[in-house]
């Protein structure tokens, strides 16, 4: 591998811009987060009081209910990661090994345009049916809906990572007489089980950070998730920004750790099931 | 083939099949049913039928108009930016170099915070009186700019923040895409004494062009549809600047409370994504033809 210190110092250059436009809101969050009222309306510093970097979880003492808007998110996001897997995992893999069968082709188009549904569209009808099924204003119905937009996503990485999967594996225990269920639970799910991994990252922090269907379908404030909690900070000017960016961070640590965990797969899953159908 | 082996298919497939059938394809029906009714929200099962009126309106509505061209705006320019920007970031760490997982995951960053988050820091940053970027420009000279309350400047503002987000997907799958370039081929074009450009060109470019392509029609439909930054940001304004369509299905549903209009606004939106959907599986079929020859 070729060291960069070959590559000249317009290299150097390009990387500490970049460093520079990608970190800079994320170190921004912090460095308010770190500040008091006065310092922020007297030309907020550019460098964070690192020294008070354990006032952070100070928001759990204030008077915004943190505590109590992330274990709502808790829920969603695990709700949505319990439904999505146990549905993509199988049509995943239901679509890699079957090549033939009725309403394959249907399946894979429903699958993608859902990419394309605005949620604003589906709110209305969406709305109406969980009114008649009882399901609205409870988190349940906000894992029900988030679902539906997660699990094609976590189906596609499922499927790619199947495809990557030789069949002969599979073709040896079938000789052995293994039935195809068993087959594919201890044969072909641990190959594929980093991919599974990355898919229920993708599919928790859907959930964790849906705001649309969240916002619309829940009506007590006691059973808002973190995301429609935060938004109801914009454009409010009693809580402290110190309490609403130490807020905002401690919603969004846990999903940057876990994207940066899992990035590659997301990739690659993403990009390669969809162009070989 | 048994009864059983042909059943397997439907019994892996089935649930999730049954899942969009229930809440997406069932929904999105009733929209198309309720674009064709002039329902309000306010009394939801009470909606006559109208016919097309409701397309014919927004057809001849300038509003609706202007809130096409912001979309495709925002749409075009965030992709290109994205494309851009993520292209560019693959190729300044392609490479190794001592640091470079640290600096891949810095620039992963934008990817993985949550909209919500990104929206209270922008909004921070972009404060008219106290907001860092007006300070930055202070610095050099520059008067007070209201990145998002002037009309001039909120789309602009917006597609900023969009390009942030969303260009480290870009970037890690163009980076994904560059470390397969076998390196013979490389070693081979350096060989026939190739300039840097020539490689780039005639080797780099054709081996990442499929991704590209596939990337740029995912970052198109999710562009089409984003809803939270914009409306979270601007809610469609300043002045309708950031009035794209989905924003506006949002406030013609609840602000105008008319979702016979808000479904068929939505429906002509998915038809824009659709179309762009289209173009690239014909794209993408000429060219395998193209490379079968």
């Amino acid at each position: 591998m070729k060291r960069l210190t070959g590559a000249g110092p317009g290299r150097w250059l390009a990387v500490v811009v970049l460093i520079v436009v990608a970190g800079f809101p994320v170190y921004w969050m912090l460095n308010t987060a770190l500040a008091t009222r006065e310092e922020l309306f007297s030309g907020q510093s550019l460098w964070p009081r690192v020294d008070r970097i354990v006032s952070v979880f100070d928001v759990f003492d204030s008077d915004v209910p943190l505590m109590r808007w992330l274990t709502n998110s808790a829920i969603v996001a695990s709700g949505t990661t319990f439904f999505s897997l146990a549905l993509a995992v199988l049509a995943g893999y239901g679509l890699s090994r079957y090549r033939r069968f009725h309403g394959r082709g249907l399946v894979g188009f429903a699958l993608f345009a859902t990419q394309m549904l605005p949620e604003a569209l589906l709110i209305v009808p969406l709305y109406t049916l969980f009114v008649s099924l009882g399901l609205i204003n409870g988190l349940f119905g906000l894992v029900l809906a988030d679902t539906a937009f997660a699990m094609p996503v976590a189906a596609w990485i499922i499927k790619s990572a199947v495809d990557g999967v030789p069949y002969e594996i599979e073709e040896a225990a079938r000789v052995d007489g293994a039935p195809r269920f068993v087959i594919f639970s201890q044969v072909t799910l641990p190959l594929v089980a980093p991919s599974v991994a990355a898919a229920a990252v993708i599919t928790f922090f859907d959930g964790w950070n849906e705001y649309l269907f969240a916002s619309t379908f829940i009506r007590d404030s006691t059973k808002w998730p973190a995301s429609k909690g935060l938004s109801s900070f914009i454009g409010e000017f009693i809580t402290p920004l110190s309490t609403v960016f130490s807020a905002a961070l401690v919603f969004t640590v846990p999903a940057i750790v876990f994207f940066l965990l899992v990035q590659r797969r997301i990739v690659s899953g993403l990009t390669s099931g969809s162009v070989k159908g | 083939m048994s009864t059983r082996s042909r059943l397997a298919p439907y019994l892996f497939v089935g649930g999730a099949a049954v899942y969009l059938l229930v809440f997406t394809a069932t929904p999105l029906l009733r929209g198309v049913l309720l674009s064709f009714t002039d329902t309000k929200l306010l009394n939801p099962d009470g909606g006559e039928y109208v016919g097309l009126d409701n397309y014919h309106d927004l057809l001849v509505d300038d509003r609706f108009a202007s809130s096409v061209l912001t979309t495709i705006l925002y749409t075009a320019c965030t992709v290109a930016g994205a494309l851009l920007l993520g292209t560019a970031a693959a190729f300044a760490i392609n490479d190794g170099f001592r640091g470079r997982a640290v600096v891949r995951a810095i620039l992963t960053m934008p990817w993985a915070v949550p909209s919500i988050a990104v929206v209270l820091v922008f909004t921070w940053i972009f404060n008219v009186g106290d907001g860092v970027a007006n300070r930055g420009l202070a610095g050099l000279g520059i008067g007070e700019q209201g990145w998002l309350i002037d009309p001039d400047l909120g789309l602009l503002s917006v597609t900023a923040v969009s390009v942030w987000k969303v260009f480290p997907f870009i970037m890690l799958v163009v980076l994904a895409a560059l470390q397969s370039v076998p390196a013979e081929l490389r070693e081979s074009a350096r060989v026939d004494g190739a300039d840097r450009f020539t490689a780039l060109k005639e080797i780099v470019l054709p081996h990442i062009a499929p991704t590209l392509r596939i990337v740029a029609l995912l970052m198109t439909i999710w562009s089409l549809r984003r809803f939270e930054i914009i409306y979270l940001l601007t809610g469609g304004g300043p002045v309708d600047a950031t009035n794209t369509l989905v924003i506006n299905v949002y406030r013609e549903a609840f602000a105008n409370s008319d979702l016979g209009r808000a479904s068929a606004l939505g429906m002509l939106g998915l038809c824009l994504s659709l179309v762009v959907t289209v173009v690239y599986f014909v794209v993408e079929r000429r060219s395998a033809r193209r490379e079968e020859l």
